[in-house]
């Protein structure tokens, strides 16, 4: 292995952020050959934090853009600070100037508001800039942000055109909502984040949940891995498992059953509905997946809570 | 990789990303320069961090990933070693589900036109054999031909969703307030603001609500139809896409996937009642009272595909539509029979239902799914 991905993998776990081989390659071609970084997966397998553990691990800012549906090139880009033009109207009301002196003067850099996308191409230091859930906004925004990756220059009226200082790393993540375009899609390199394994999700709960007996997170893992096997509307991600661990935890619960799912299925399931199908027609064959489970010696792996699964038709 | 040193390497990068062009990647010249430069930057000895650089840098999107396995393999030499690092298969499918998954799909697009006169017109009362050959509609085609039509479809929606969004656009009224303008206006008058300068704000997008009937006679129309509003989707609409027989099932989260034969085949699998008898009353009153607090409104246009022969109760039938219509902005029935010659909405159900409803369209063949564009669009 390349020593300098060795050493993001390394660096990516001392942020608790368990990453793979796959993760930490894309990580540091994004980085060496100045690349954007699209990366997709479905929600909460952890693509926002792999810019922010970017970020850190290259001691930059890090500058977000949250898409949504209807953002517009302006909201991305800048805004003008009327409260302070106005202000600064009135108080030059009484000298000599002209109305098109005082006209340039408002719009000056000074009473400028840089939103993310210009505030990411005028920082001194390249900053880490993550457009989060491009997929939500709509494909003229998009035809706008390749412009902007492509040159890294900005055109505003007023001031003229601004050239970025430096390049800002950018990552892009999707989830897959809406098709991206090919021509940003090219434009990046290309990341895919699975859900995680059961090794690889056990070494996530016992890095974020601190001071969890190993018993009870080798139970939610393994329990995480029967959940995703389940056709739900939302399937629980990343995120909700850990929660999940803290929630046990908090209750002061050393492993799982019938009760101690049942009161904290919120955590879990976020709709109504999947809550339901759950309960009907899920939880029971779960219980009795995870009964087989402990029956095997352990550690437990991947390939054994796959069989188990198999074994229990708990594929759909 | 022994055989990919110094000057050789570069060549090798270029036959590479040769063959993948020839394999349906949109890889070109940018591609292979970075995969170069990639490599130049990765650990040439170690195999799989050579695998993962160059498909990092020369695959665009997951559903890529196992053509791009296969060239990898055939290129440069297949290894003990497994080149796909999850133990679990993309998506939690095993192979012999994805081949299941197929198999599905081609039965689709192979059965249904082995026997163009087949069961399905049999099961379908109310229109002469004689109609079906005038009819040249998606139950007459070939498999050569189905296939073609499925991209096809898709494209004429992208066509017709750019011409909708561009006269969305023009048709924009509501008013935002423009401050920057304002502010400017103010300067005049020593910062006084007398006057509040508005600019044009993006309308709200249309919430289409997709009702598709899949019994026996409607199954194969409304795969097309869910088809081309599924592409619609992407660029112009909110939609909501449920399939009913006996009983309404909603089918948006599974089509809510990139890949649509998948989507297409997992709706397959998810609903029970694929091609059963009908009930559309039923149904339909199923759909207000789950849905209809939060999808039905002055922005939605709903879409009933089906014959209209109801098995269930046809006052149901009637009350339901007459609720559908007083709580959306234009309910549109697409009948694929009426595209047949001579055909007159005679059936019982069909007969309860129109009074309610505000277009009554055929959607029995490519041109016309391609004029339901100018119903789908609200004027503001």
């Amino acid at each position: 292995m390349h020593p300098e991905i060795a050493r993001i993998q390394t660096m990516l776990g001392g942020e608790g952020y368990v990453a793979d081989r796959e993760i930490a390659t894309a990580i540091y071609l994004s980085m060496s050959l100045r690349k954007s970084l699209l990366i997709e997966g479905a929600a909460g397998v952890g693509k926002t934090e792999v810019a922010k553990v970017m970020a850190r691990a290259l001691g930059a800012d890090l500058i977000r853009l949250q898409c949504y549906e209807g953002l517009d090139a302006t909201t991305a880009l800048y805004e003008w600070n009327y409260q302070k033009q106005l202000l600064h109207i009135r108080l030059t009301e009484a000298s000599d100037r002209t109305v098109e002196q005082r006209e340039h003067e408002i719009f000056g850099e000074d009473f400028l508001l840089k939103r993310p996308l210009l505030e990411a191409i005028t920082r001194e230091a390249a900053p880490v800039l993550l457009v989060d859930e491009v997929d939500r906004s709509d494909s003229e925004f998009e035809a706008f942000l390749l412009e902007v990756l492509s040159d890294f220059q900005v055109t505003i009226p007023e001031i003229g055109t601004i050239r970025a200082r430096t390049t800002p790393y950018v990552v892009l993540t999707s989830n897959r909502t809406r098709e991206l375009g090919d021509a940003l899609r090219r434009r990046c390199l290309y990341l895919w984040i699975e859900y995680p394994t059961f090794e690889k999700e056990l070494q996530i709960v016992l890095g974020k949940a601190p001071g969890i007996n190993a018993d009870l997170a080798g139970q939610v893992a393994g329990f995480m891995q029967l959940v995703r096997q389940a056709k739900l509307e939302k399937t629980p991600g990343i995120a909700e498992t850990i929660d999940w661990g803290a929630a046990l935890m908090a209750l002061h619960r050393d492993h799982l059953d019938r009760e101690t799912i049942e009161e904290t299925l919120g955590v879990l399931f976020k709709s109504q509905e999947d809550a339901r199908v759950v309960r009907n027609q899920w939880l029971d064959l779960w219980l009795r997946g995870l009964e087989r489970l402990r029956a095997e010696s352990r550690p437990w792996s991947q390939a054994l809570v796959e069989r188990v699964a198999a074994e229990g038709a708990l594929r759909r | 990789m022994k055989a990919t040193r110094s000057g050789n390497l570069a060549a090798n990068v270029v036959a590479f990303t040769r063959l993948l062009r020839h394999r349906g990647l949109p890889v070109g010249p940018r591609e292979a320069s970075d995969a170069l430069r990639a490599l130049s930057a990765v650990d040439l000895l170690d195999r799989r961090e050579v695998y993962v650089a160059l498909r990092t840098v020369l695959v665009d999107s997951r559903q890529h990933f196992d053509r791009f396995d296969e060239a990898f393999r055939e290129f440069w030499g297949a290894e003990e070693e497994e080149t796909r690092p999850e133990s679990q298969p993309p998506d939690g499918m095993t192979p012999e589900e994805t081949a299941e998954a197929e198999q599905v799909l081609r039965k689709w697009l192979e059965a249904e036109s082995q026997n163009p006169e087949g069961d399905e017109t049999q099961e379908t009362p109310g229109y002469s054999p004689a109609e079906i050959l005038t009819r040249k509609d998606f139950s007459a085609l070939s498999s050569e031909e189905l296939h073609a039509i499925t991209t096809l479809v898709t494209q004429i929606a992208r066509r017709v969703a750019t011409r909708m969004s561009r006269r969305m656009r023009a048709v924009r009224r509501a008013h935002l307030l423009d401050m920057r303008r304002t502010v400017r206006h103010s300067l005049r008058r020593g910062g006084e603001i007398m006057e509040l300068l508005r600019r044009r704000r993006r309308i709200q997008k249309t919430q289409v609500v997709l009702l598709c009937d899949v019994s026996g006679s409607m199954d194969l129309y409304s795969r097309f139809l869910v088809q081309f509003v599924f592409a619609l989707q992407h660029a112009v609409s909110k939609v909501e896409t449920f399939v009913f027989s006996t009983s309404l099932t909603r089918v948006t989260d599974a089509l809510s996937d990139a890949e649509l034969s998948r989507a297409l085949d997992r709706v397959a699998r998810t609903v029970p009642n694929w091609s059963g008898g009908t009930k559309i009353g039923h149904s339909l009153r199923q759909f207000l009272e789950l849905y209809g607090r939060q999808l039905l409104g002055d922005r939605t246009v709903v879409i009933v595909i089906s014959d209209g022969w109801d098995t269930g109760d046809v006052e149901a039938l009637e009350a339901a539509m007459r609720e559908l219509n007083r709580r959306s902005a234009r309910v549109i029935w697409l009948n694929p029979l009426l595209g047949g010659v001579g055909y007159a909405p005679l059936c019982q159900g069909m007969r309860a239902a129109l009074p309610h409803v505000d277009v009554f369209a055929p959607a029995h063949n490519l041109d016309s799914l391609r004029r339901l564009e100018r119903h789908l669009a609200l004027p503001r």
